[in-house]
């Protein structure tokens, strides 16, 4: 990538567990999370909700809610007449759900927002809101995806021709010939919908200040909410200002730009106060992003030995009602460009369809559609190794990428530049079957128990474009860096910070590009008026990019450091190292000049800068990945990535044949994420995401009834404990990127996406008497206990 | 939320309490519906104490009353009236206490926003009556997290407990 990426000559920090500034605060009750902002007169909302899944709106009466002592105002879409809907940038291949922040004719899930009650406070807000009455004239409701498809369905949106968002149809003839004279293998899997469920709601805070709009807020993105606000806002861009402050957790669900920000925004323009919103969390389970609720319609041909020759998809996505932005379409096309795994399958076609149904909108949710790949491309190679009579591993072993394979462009386009691939699972093979026969030893004579093991080997594509959602924005970082006269340093960047580490990394790299103790650091993220244009959190980018960035930018002040000290010390650039925030020779470290005096030199002794050099100690640098793209090519193809990182998962369970239940005894994962920046930090990112794939694939299930109720709550939403939460092993492979900053990969949603395939698989293995079929998530008590049935003696 | 027959109950109720909060002494009148967890953050400002599901489910919530934990945002502020109640503020009076400089340094806590609940469970717990890794499981098991998937939380509880992970 040549020498623009590079740390200082000696860094002491990358690689090493620098711990986190911010935990200081966070630890004794001192952090800021929205809903801790206070403001004088600030009014609080609360929303009115669709209680029907489908229907047209006839009439909303608020006049009883609104003479409620202290309510404000209450308004509906009827009010909103300087608002536009959200745009769509994706119309030459999508349909247009133009989504506005209140329902204006018709509401199209339960939880759809209707009115807004403001008060002075949420108390009065909330006994208001359940005084407006909206009336409904209730039309059918779509609840599954197949129904969705079917083309008698009942319309969301009456001006489609179908529920049918996204459809893309490619090209199939080249695999359909070699399906037509081979042994074809077919299996249908689906993956439930759950959701990211961060332990803070989503939260708000508008007030206007010298005439500008200020937006304290819980979104992924301080620049892409900014830019979103003044499309749908009559606010100049210029006078917006979105604040990140502390977050409890994004993990996708906050990456859209939600009604109520636009709404909180919007009344504390019109009534000049500060307006709060805090979701609770009963709205939040029917109000925030739903996420997964695929289907995968696998077929494959197959030679005598169960190696895939060919394989053809489709993959269809239950949007709920599309509502939302950006729109949720992309997980569809990224489970399509997973779809060979991290084999040597050279011919793989994927038809992509993303539907609409009566259910609240999908949204991002770690992992992004690679679950869903994953989920099916495992257990579809489980199926085929039993059905063929072949060893589950060996097949795959045929199969998996080798070293010498590498660079490898999957059938998708994807550029596998790098990777551990059989490595990896041979490690976690190892590691997982002596796993596997200890829990025989200690279960296997209980008539009660079963016990399995199951596996998955996966890549998955990290640092993406944002156009995939979007249709809009691309797939930059930015960075500006300041050395200040005393020798401090300010970095900005657009990256943000749920509390996944990203301001550590960022000071981490800033300090070892630089030469400069960590603590002379001061990081400032998602403040949109102090941080370059920059695209914040999603699709585990922000080391790769954001890293990018920020070294481009220490690059350019290193060289100026330098020159400004060779002319001090009267010494060669060459010769100069920078460690500890000193210059000096190279062996002799004195005589030295430290970065304050450098500085200072640079921005207020200017007259002693060498002749003719500008003043200032500065850079602003952007990074877009050279080789991602953004838009497929004319067969499809595209690599829509910065980087793939790979890994190996194995799960060993034991099952209670009584009561269906699965305990995961060990879940053991090899993971490669290029090189790793702060040890503890990876290992943090790789566990949350274990425990959010287990709580996905045995507890967490989002139902709907017939008439599109929604039928869980928070109580039955079954985010897993530290009891169920199982031992982890982790071993990491590092194998850089030659086309990424310092072979940095992403690691936010490695965890996330392999334990549905590996439990999946070791429920099979450990059922195998039973035969059962395990082709849908999640994989509840009752579900297993219904494969056992009454075969259980 | 709509339901056409509600009828609005006027919070016109009032109750006056007395309680100690972190050490200090509290007077306060209070709306009989006040929740505690609204209290504590929006009339005393201390919002180190989380509210997550506003349903007794997450435990984020959680604060030391009277020496047991108790989940704020299901208790109304006027039934402490004569209570002693420690939040996450009220910890450590300067720098960490041992237990939270061990989340640090295990990297037990990402978002931060469940740390405080798990921080007042533990801080009303005997640990020796929750022996080994699974009894640090038990402890902590009415506490949701949803970043770390606990093996950070684990493993800083062993070390302020002075625990090896067998045991």
């Amino acid at each position: 990538m040549g020498s623009t990426f590079e740390l200082g000559a000696r860094p002491v920090y990358t690689g090493t567990h620098v711990t986190r500034a911010q935990d200081d605060s966070l630890l004794s009750g001192q952090g800021t999370y929205v809903a801790d902002l206070h403001r004088d007169g600030m009014a609080e909302m609360a929303v009115v909700r669709s209680t029907v899944a489908h229907g047209r709106i006839t009439a909303v009466r608020t006049a009883e809610a609104a003479a409620v002592d202290g309510v404000i105002e209450v308004i509906t879409a009827a009010d909103l007449t300087d608002v536009s809907p959200y745009p769509n940038f994706a119309s030459a291949y999508t349909q247009t759900p133009g989504t506005f922040p209140l329902a204006q004719d018709k509401v199209r899930y339960v939880g759809s927002p209707v009115a807004v009650v403001l008060a002075e406070d949420r108390y009065i807000a909330e006994d208001a809101a359940e005084l407006v009455v909206v009336d409904y004239e209730e039309l059918p409701a779509v609840i599954s995806l197949e129904d969705a498809l079917e083309p008698d369905s009942p319309r969301l949106f009456e001006d489609w021709p179908d529920n049918r968002l996204l459809d893309l149809q490619p090209d199939d003839s080249e695999v359909a010939a070699i399906l037509a004279g081979s042994r074809v293998f077919r299996r249908r899997y689906k993956m439930g919908r759950h959701t990211a469920m961060p332990m803070e709601t989503r939260a708000c805070m508008a007030e206007v200040r010298d005439d500008r709009l200020h937006l304290w807020c819980t979104n992924q993105h301080a620049h892409i909410a900014r830019t979103t606000l003044s499309y749908v806002l009559p606010v100049a861009e210029r006078d917006i200002r979105v604040v990140i402050p502390h977050v409890g957790g994004g993990f996708g669900l906050k990456q859209h730009l939600y009604p109520e920000d636009v709404l909180a925004s919007w009344l504390a323009l019109r009534h000049r106060r500060p307006v709060r919103f805090v979701e609770d969390r009963a709205e939040h389970m029917i109000a925030a992003a739903h996420a997964r609720d695929h289907m995968m319609d696998m077929e494959a041909a197959i030679d005598d030995d169960g190696r895939i020759l060919a394989i053809r998809v489709q993959v269809v996505q239950d949007l709920g009602s599309a509502e939302i932005f950006p729109g949720a379409w992309c997980p569809a096309l990224t489970t399509a460009a997973h779809m060979t795994g991290p084999y040597d399958i050279g011919q793989c076609v994927v038809s992509v369809a993303a539907v609409t149904t009566n259910k609240t909108p999908g949204g991002s949710y770690r992992g992004f559609g690679v679950p869903e790949a994953v989920f099916a491309v495992e257990r579809f190679i489980d199926e085929i190794a039993q059905e063929v009579g072949v060893n589950r591993l060996d097949l795959r072993r045929s199969m998996l990428l080798q070293p010498e394979d590498l660079p490898y462009t999957t059938a998708s386009g994807a550029l596998l530049d790098s990777g551990s691939f059989a490595e990896s699972f041979e490690k976690v093979v190892e590691l997982a079957e002596p796993a596997y026969r200890r829990a025989e030893a200690q279960y296997g004579a209980d008539p009660q128990s079963r016990v399995g093991v199951g596996y998955a080997v996966l890549f998955e594509g990290v640092s993406p474009t944002h156009h995939g959602a979007s249709a809009h924005w691309a797939g930059h970082e930015s960075c500006s860096i300041e050395v200040q006269p005393d020798g401090g340093v300010r970095v900005a960047s657009g990256v943000t910070d749920q509390g996944q580490g990203t301001t550590t990394f960022v000071a981490t790299l800033a300090a070892d590009a630089l030469g400069v103790p960590i603590e002379t650091v001061h990081v400032e993220l998602a403040d949109s008026d102090s941080t370059p244009y920059g695209l914040g959190a999603f699709g585990s980018r922000q080391a790769v990019v954001g890293g990018g960035a920020l070294l481009l930018a220490a690059g350019e002040v290193r060289d100026k450091v330098k020159k400004i000290a060779a002319h001090m010390l009267e010494a060669t650039e060459d010769d100069l190292v920078i460690e500890a925030g000193r210059v000096h020779v190279a062996g002799s470290p004195a005589p030295a000049v430290t970065m304050a005096e450098i500085a200072t030199t640079a921005v207020i002794r200017t007259i002693d800068l060498p002749p003719g050099m500008e003043p200032g100690l500065e850079a602003t640098a952007r990074y877009e990945p050279e080789l991602m793209e953004h838009v497929p090519d004319e067969n499809g193809r595209i690599n829509p990535n910065a980087a793939y990182a790979n890994a190996a998962h194995a799960a060993v369970i034991r099952v209670d044949v009584g009561t269906g239940e699965i305990e995961v005894l060990n879940y053991i994962l090899a993971h490669d994420c290029g090189r790793v920046i702060n040890p503890p930090i990876v290992d943090g990112q790789i566990w949350g995401g274990i425990a959010q794939g287990v709580g996905g694939t045995l507890y967490e299930d989002l139902r709907f009834n017939d008439l599109g109720q929604p039928q869980t709550a928070f109580m039955d939403y079954l985010v897993p404990s530290a009891i169920e939460m199982p031992e982890v092993v982790i071993e990491h492979f590092e194998s850089p990127s030659p086309n990424t900053p310092l072979g940095i990969k992403g690691v936010g949603e490695g965890g996330t996406v392999g334990p549905a395939a590996a439990i999946g698989n070791a429920l099979a293995h450990a059922l195998a008497e039973f035969k059962p079929q395990i082709r849908e998530t999640p994989l509840s008590p009752a579900v297993v206990r219904a494969m056992i049935g009454d075969q259980q003696t | 939320m709509s339901a056409p027959t509600a009828r609005r109950v006027e919070p016109t109720t009032e109750v006056p309490i007395s309680v100690t909060v972190n050490g200090h002494a509290v007077e306060a009148v209070v709306p009989a519906r006040q929740l505690l967890a609204d209290f504590l953050r929006d009339e005393l400002r201390l919002t180190g104490t989380h509210v997550g599901c506003e349903q007794g489910i997450c435990g984020a919530c959680t604060i030391n009353l009277d020496g047991e934990p108790v989940r704020s945002c299901i208790m109304l502020a006027a039934q402490v009236d004569g209570s002693s109640i420690t939040t996450v503020e009220g910890l450590a009076s300067e720098g960490l206490s041992p237990l939270q400089q061990a989340f640090k340094d295990n990297h037990g806590l990402q978002c931060g926003f469940c740390t405080p609940g798990f921080l007042m469970t533990l801080s009303t717990v005997d640990p020796d009556e929750y022996p080994g890794t699974e009894g640090i499981r038990e402890a902590i098991s009415g506490n949701l997290c949803r970043c770390t998937g606990y093996g950070g939380i684990l493993q800083a509880v062993r070390t302020a407990w002075n625990r090896t992970e067998d045991g």
